[in-house]
């Protein structure tokens, strides 16, 4: 499986050196406070360096100016209270076609994200969403904000199942009923609904100051349309609906247009709405996804 | 081709698991896919069913299956066995009916057949040996596998056509004869009946040469005289030769010529030609003068009645009885004087005083013996059982009912047996010849229905089924009527005249050394069996003499056989004309044996199964091995 690779060592130095990308400032409660790596207006000092024409003239070490009769500046930490949540969708689509593994993709992705984010210290949980005999299931870990912590997420990968459909609105309900502070939530899906359905999901997360960003996730197999040529019937794996039609290179052609369609109309969607909006499709581009697509969406840096 | 083990065809089943298994997975499978959404715009089954989809795993298993079932069961064909040197025993088999007695242009064909039989013959290796077969109504070994040409040659020389038919069962004989030879030379004119040739066709390789070549011949079909002053005569003549033919037909009466008229016979027509009536009985001798190719259907004789009164006596307790066979009498001869009486109350004496001038001619008795009764011949219907009836006849039982089957002309028995009453169990004497055999019902057992036979006391028939309630006149049972009235005619029959078909026997009362004449002049010397006869078959037409002492008798042998007298029946119509012309057909049956196909079965099997194996390795590169 695909999410065993997130937890590999080998992999995850490779991340060490990626920072997740967070646009918004974040609200320190009293009480609680998270040393990030990112400098900025903290309390914690980091370091000091020369002063140059426009610094903060407040940030001046006076003392030491004293001393070495040199103009220094002092820098500080960050201070960062945000709680980033994965939203992975689990339904039955992801798991089809079998030989793409959409969820174990999923899962990968989600795994470094987060483990990008505790490099920061960030609050990070997983979620997979599902509806299931007709209730909406929403698994999250609890969160975690030290790496030491990451390996926990690794049974809730190793035990996530496919099934029942997809109901991205109604697990968007299930975590605002929670009521977390407004966050980044993560949604990483193969976005196989309604455009109804994910743009007011979307929406509402947005509505609830939450920073959205969406993954959309397909399998290589299933957006070239390559199956094998022949008269086939066809189920869907959420509804059960069947469909007889005929594969070929038609068919895969056919296959291609649409999935192009659904991306574009996402993309189209996310712009508009500032959404950072990421396609990994295929399993095989795990690292190169992670280390090229997403720095250059900044989603991390 | 044949199975050597067909009961492991049983395997076969394996193809109808195939076929099931072919059939469920022709149902179209299901795949699961994430969204249908994806599938929108891909393209719908098309509305016609193809029942059978080109699906090559099958047919590859398919073959494979079949291969090696038929490989198990023991698949063989028969094939020409391969290497030199089998030819070394030959087998000359020569048609000896009427036909090959036809004169053409390039003489007789038993000569020209004799001519093929030498071609042969030279053109075999030296130290091949040859033995010589004929058939005509029975097959006949004349010469023994020999490789000494001179005797070979001697008994070619010697071959003489008969008039007689060829006997498709006597060909089928004469092949099982030659089954030991590995070539079989089949001189005939005109080609075998269908599966004459089987018994030998898979043992040795068989040549049929085809002799003659036209059909120009026509015959006389049959010859009635009439009655003597009441009534006319009637030949029929038929010609079998595809164009018309005149001919000259003359009919002569004990040597003074009564009729002579040419006759106009359209292309394969057959004419009823009315002659008479005739003004005196005696011996008819029709002719056709006009030659063609078969001279012993041009000449037929036939017996006229004279006209003079012959007497005849009717015994029977019956009156009915005795009223049906004196309108048989007279329905034979119209000049039969016929005396009836009940056995009963017949006084030998009396009768004699009425008429001290002679005997009776016939004397028929039914359910009675009178052994006081004088006449030259003597039908017993039904004999009583009793132990005084002549020429050592017993009857022995009596059979409520039983079924008879009359022997025909050509030997055979009839084909559908015609129901009899009450008949008697009769043993006949070795000089009697059964005319007709009944099996009583529910025994399988045959007894003598009919029979006749000439011995010195006199001819003597016998009719073994009882008569009453009119039985002969039964138009559901002809037969019986028909085998009455020929026995009637042979005891009827002039003492110094016998007229038989060609083939058939005739027994000629004698006694001592007998000299027979043939139609050819030939005279043979035969000795009277026990029974004072002797006992001839003619096998060709004519007149035969057979003088003992003083007596002579005259037998005349008609012969006419239409399937034999045609001669256009022997050519197919697209024959070749070369062939024809050098008198062969190159119809070779060749020799075969059985080879089995174990290996290329096997052989085709493995390679079914290899590309079987291709195609799916191909398949799994392609689309993985979840699609295999």
């Amino acid at each position: 499986m695909l999410e065993a690779r997130a937890f590999e060592p080998e992999y995850l130095q490779r991340l060490d050196r990626l920072v997740l990308g967070i646009k918004r400032a974040r609200t320190v409660r009293s009480g609680q406070r998270t040393l990030g790596r990112v400098q900025g207006a903290g309390i914690e000092p980091e370091n000091f360096r020369d002063y140059a024409p426009g610094d903060d003239l407040r940030l001046l070490d006076w003392n030491a100016y004293a001393r070495l009769d040199e103009l220094t500046l002092r820098t500080f930490r960050a201070d960062r209270q945000v709680e980033v949540t994965m939203l992975v969708d689990a339904s039955a689509s992801m798991a089809y076609p079998e030989r793409d593994d959409k969820l174990g993709l999923a899962l990968a992705i989600a795994a470094s994200l987060a483990y990008i984010a505790m490099g920061d210290n960030d609050a990070v949980r997983l979620g997979a969403f599902a509806v299931r005999r007709g209730a909406m299931r929403l698994d999250t870990t609890p969160f975690h904000r030290r790496r030491e912590s990451y390996r926990d997420f690794r049974t809730f990968a190793g035990d996530c199942r496919c099934g029942g459909e997809t109901g991205l609105g109604a697990a968007v309900d299930e975590f605002l009923l929670q009521r977390r502070p407004a966050g980044m939530v993560i949604v990483i899906s193969d976005f196989l609904v309604n455009q109804v359905d994910y743009e007011d999901a979307l929406s509402r997360l947005q509505a609830a100051r939450h920073e959205v960003k969406a993954i959309h996730v397909m399998g290589e197999q299933e957006s070239s349309g390559s199956y094998p040529p022949g008269l086939y019937r066809v189920r869907d794996a959420e509804t059960g609906e069947l469909r007889e039609t005929v594969l070929g290179a038609e068919s895969a052609a056919a296959c291609r247009r649409i999935v192009d369609r659904l991306s574009a109309r996402l993309l189209g969607f996310c712009t508009s709405r500032a959404i950072v909006y990421a396609r990994a499709f295929g399993a095989s581009n795990l690292e190169a996804f992670m280390e090229r697509e997403l720095p250059a969406l900044g989603i991390v840096r | 081709m044949g199975f050597l083990n067909p009961s492991s065809l049983i395997y076969g089943l394996s193809i109808a698991a195939l076929v099931v298994i072919y059939l469920r997975s022709r149902s179209r499978p299901t795949i699961e896919v994430s969204s249908l959404m994806l599938f929108e715009e891909t393209p719908a089954p098309v509305a016609s069913v193809r029942h059978l989809r080109i699906d090559p795993l099958f047919w590859f298993e398919l073959l494979g299956l079949a291969a090696l079932t038929m490989a198990v069961a023991g698949l063989y064909i028969m094939m020409m066995p391969r290497g030199p040197g089998l030819a070394r025993s030959n087998a000359l088999v020569f048609d000896l009916g009427a036909g090959m007695t036809a004169r053409e242009r390039g003489g007789l064909r038993i000569d020209q057949a004799r001519r093929a039989a030498y071609q042969v013959i030279d053109a075999a290796a030296a130290g091949a040996e040859f033995s010589v077969i004929t058939y005509a109504l029975e097959p006949e070994l004349l010469l023994a596998q020999t490789s000494d040409r001179a005797a070979l040659r001697k008994t070619i020389d010697g071959l003489v056509a008969l008039d007689v038919p060829a006997r498709a069962s006597a060909l089928r004989g004469a092949m099982m004869r030659a089954q030991g030879g590995a070539e079989v030379d089949l001189f005939t004119d005109r080609p075998p009946p269908p599966g004459a040739l089987d018994d030998v066709a898979g043992l040795a390789r068989v040549h049929v040469h085809q002799i003659g070549l036209g059909d120009d011949n026509s015959a006389i079909v049959s010859l009635d005289p009439g009655a003597v002053g009441l009534s006319q005569g009637r030949a029929v003549l038929r010609n079998f030769s595809a164009r018309g033919r005149l001919l000259e037909f003359v009919i002569d009466v004990s040597g003074h010529e009564v009729f002579h008229q040419p006759v106009m016979l359209s292309p394969r027509e057959q004419v009823l030609v009315p002659f008479g009536p005739l003004a005196a009985g005696g011996l008819v001798h029709a002719r056709i003068l006009s030659s063609d190719a078969i001279a012993a259907d041009n000449e037929r004789w036939a017996w006229a009645p004279s006209s003079d009164r012959a007497r005849a006596l009717v015994l029977s307790p019956d009156p009915a009885v005795r009223d049906d066979l004196a309108r048989v009498l007279l329905a034979l001869n119209a000049n039969f004087r016929v005396d009836a009486a009940d056995p009963g109350l017949y006084r030998p004496d009396a009768a004699t005083a009425r008429q001290p001038t002679s005997s009776y001619e016939l004397a028929v008795m039914h359910d009675c013996y009178l052994p006081a009764v004088h006449s030259d011949a003597t039908l017993l219907v039904f004999p009583p059982v009793t132990s005084t009836l002549p020429g050592g006849l017993k009857v022995t039982a009596t059979a409520p009912s039983a079924e008879m089957r009359p022997h025909r002309p050509d030997g055979e028995s009839a084909v559908a047996p015609t129901m009899l009453g009450a008949t008697r169990v009769v043993e006949i004497p070795e000089w009697m010849e059964s005319a007709a055999t009944a099996s009583r019902t529910g025994s399988p057992a045959a007894i003598v229905a009919a029979a006749a036979g000439r011995s010195i006391g006199g001819s003597i028939g016998l009719l073994a089924f009882d008569i009453r309630n009119h039985f002969l006149l039964d138009p559901d049972r002809l037969d019986a009527l028909v085998v009455t009235i020929g026995l009637l005619r042979k005891l009827t029959a002039p003492p110094g005249i016998q007229i038989v078909p060609t083939g058939g026997y005739v027994d000629v009362p004698a006694s001592g050394t007998v000299q027979v004449t043939d139609p050819g002049g030939k005279v043979t010397a035969l000795a009277a069996d026990r029974w004072g006869r002797v006992r001839l078959r003619p096998l060709e037409s004519g007149r035969y003499t057979i003088a003992s002492g003083p007596r002579t008798v005259e037998v005349f042998a008609n012969y006419f056989d239409a399937s034999e007298s045609d001669l256009s029946a022997a050519h197919p119509a697209n024959d070749n004309a070369a062939a024809r012309g050098a008198g062969r057909i190159a119809a070779a049956h060749e020799p075969r044996q059985a080879t089995p196909l174990v290996l290329v079965l096997v052989a085709l099997a493995f390679a079914a199964f290899a590309a079987e194996s291709a195609f799916l390795l191909r398949h799994a590169a392609r689309w993985g091995l979840r699609h295999v």
